[in-house]
């Protein structure tokens, strides 16, 4: 039998429709992982057995009789607790929506379990989506895989955790300011932001309707595409999402990256990066140049305002979307999350709707004047090592803002540019921690990102590596 | 500097804020923390916002992010 600890989804997939292994026997491998690691990691708010094994049962019976298969066709994978499900309560990682029950079911989760995905829970999160480190006051913090004493990253902490540590094939995320990609970088896996609109939003916990992004979190850059092969295309309940035909992303695996143009951001992104993990950095690009690709230095503009330019539009819009509750229930929110959410009461109409407007100038600018340089732009994912629960425990106090900023610096700029951005694993600082490359490019182009991602995970095998909490 | 550079958001602007739009009272702490956060968010604004936003259609965004798809666009 598979073992879940070593295959990836890709692999198991296939060897589920082979008829290897049951869908039952590897779920309950994967249950039997969850249950042993959850203590430690605290990444699962609820283990779902029962409906897990009834979904597992239901893949093998269709393959039994012989029913069409989806591309992911009885492979156990895990979803943050913010995607509506009819048949579950979502708590988005809150005290004000514990217990809370959908009448419908998110797109991008209806459409993994019509691929064949079994469920087998719902991962932890940062209370409402809002914050990078993966505490939450309500439910406990989620533990990194690599280290329990360092932080699993956020908002999507259990997507990040649950992948690395091998109990789940794949996971579900959002980003709105870096919540996918954050917690890839900080465990060690890949985590895909596609282009906004490219993931329908429907019925996923929204923070930001302008901003929010719904991605996939996985080992390898095969089992992203085979994720995203099945995530994107247009949905009629998200207005925002693309009518732009889906490519098949895992033919473009192979692709190869020689001759591909990456841009070095000669501004903002590589000012701050500490020494440890810049030697990763550096590493990966000599194995992506020697693989025939080759860098070209580019300005990136008003990369310094791109953060601040977002957060003006989720403030504003995360404020109208708790202002009942934060009139009636202000007791309910952690304080970190209650100041941030109510910080669009103090972002003028005028700010709001100039940040909306300047949008379209930025993206048609970094466009033009990065992605007119090269097809793939590469920045630190995370530029400091990834820090500890303790360190970062900082509520809402004075350095609330700071840490966060620090936490988020390289990733958050491409939400409010609406760009897709992919974090990469390249390796592990002195202190056995991961770091991360992120890769963007322009619009809808997603396949380049996994295409540039396979070619540097054929030649290394660093998704290989399993941490000590497996 | 000018005078616009130094404006700041105080606690006091964003606690009487909040109550315009209903909320409980905030404590100092609370307000505190908005002031920093909006007033950063609005100067980013202010720094970028250098040119006439007057034609740029509202929702080009959208048609941007997929005429931008196309390489040759």
């Amino acid at each position: 039998m598979i073992d879940p600890a070593r295959a990836t989804l890709v692999e198991a997939a296939a060897a589920l429709v082979r008829g290897e292994l049951t869908s039952e026997a590897l779920t309950r491998a994967c249950l039997e992982r969850a249950h042993r690691l959850n203590p430690t990691l605290n990444c699962f708010l609820r283990i779902e057995d029962e409906a897990a094994l009834a979904a597992a049962r239901r893949a093998d019976a269709a393959h039994a009789a012989g029913r069409p298969l989806g591309v992911l066709h009885g492979v156990p994978i895990a979803v943050k607790d913010m995607f509506y499900d009819a048949a579950r309560e979502t708590s988005s990682g809150s005290a004000i929506r514990r217990g809370f029950r959908s009448a419908t079911t998110a797109t991008a989760l209806a459409r993994l379990k019509a691929a064949g995905a079994v469920v087998l829970g719902a991962l932890n999160m940062t209370e409402f989506a809002l914050g990078p480190t993966g505490h939450n006051p309500f439910y406990g913090a989620c533990h990194n895989p690599w280290n329990p004493a360092h932080i699993a990253g956020g908002s999507s902490s259990g997507s990040g955790a649950a992948v690395a540590a091998r109990i789940a094939f794949g996971t579900l995320g959002s980003d709105t300011g870096g919540s996918i990609r954050l917690p890839a970088a900080a465990n060690g896996i890949l985590g895909l932001k596609p282009t906004y609109g490219r993931v329908p939003r429907t019925g996923a916990m929204p923070l930001s309707w302008s901003i929010d992004h719904v991605g996939p979190l996985a080992r390898t850059a095969a089992d992203l595409a085979r994720l995203l092969g099945v995530l994107a295309g247009h949905d009629p309940g998200d207005p925002t999402a693309s009518r732009r035909p889906v490519p098949d992303y895992e033919a473009a695996l192979g692709a190869g990256i020689a001759g591909l143009r990456l841009g070095v951001p000669r501004n903002f992104f590589f000012d701050d990066v500490e020494p440890d993990v810049r030697r990763a950095l550096d590493a990966a690009l000599a194995v992506l140049e020697g693989a025939g690709a080759r860098c070209v230095e580019v300005v990136v503009p008003a990369a310094e305002q791109l953060t601040e330019l977002g957060r003006t539009v989720v403030y504003a819009e995360a404020s109208a979307l708790h202002g009942h509750w934060l009139r009636t229930r202000p007791q309910d929110y952690s304080p970190q999350v209650r100041a941030r959410v109510a910080t669009g009461v103090a972002i003028p109409a005028a700010a709001y709707a100039e940040a909306l407007q300047l949008r379209a100038v930025l993206l048609r600018a970094f466009c033009e004047q990065v992605l007119g340089r090269c097809d793939v732009l590469l920045t630190p994912a995370l530029a400091i090592d990834v820090p500890t629960l303790a360190a970062t425990d900082v509520g809402g106090s004075a350095s609330m803002w700071a840490t966060i900023a620090q936490l988020l610096k390289c990733v958050a700029p491409f939400n409010y540019l609406g760009v897709p951005a992919l974090s990469l694993p390249v390796g592990f600082t002195p202190r056995g921690l991961p770091a991360a490359l992120q890769l963007v490019a322009r619009p809808f182009a997603e396949a380049t990102l996994l295409g540039a991602a396979a070619a540097y995970q054929r030649l290394t095998h660093w998704h290989e590596r399993l941490p000590p909490v497996h | 500097m000018t005078d616009r550079d130094t404006v700041e958001l105080d606690a006091d602007l964003v606690a009487a804020l909040a109550r315009l739009v209903g909320y409980p009272p905030l404590d100092a702490e609370t307000a505190a923390r908005i002031a920093a956060g909006a007033g950063n968010a609005v100067a980013a604004v202010r720094a970028t916002a250098t040119v006439p936003l007057f034609d740029t259609e509202p929702g080009s965004y959208l048609v941007e992010l997929e005429r931008l798809a196309d390489p040759a666009a």
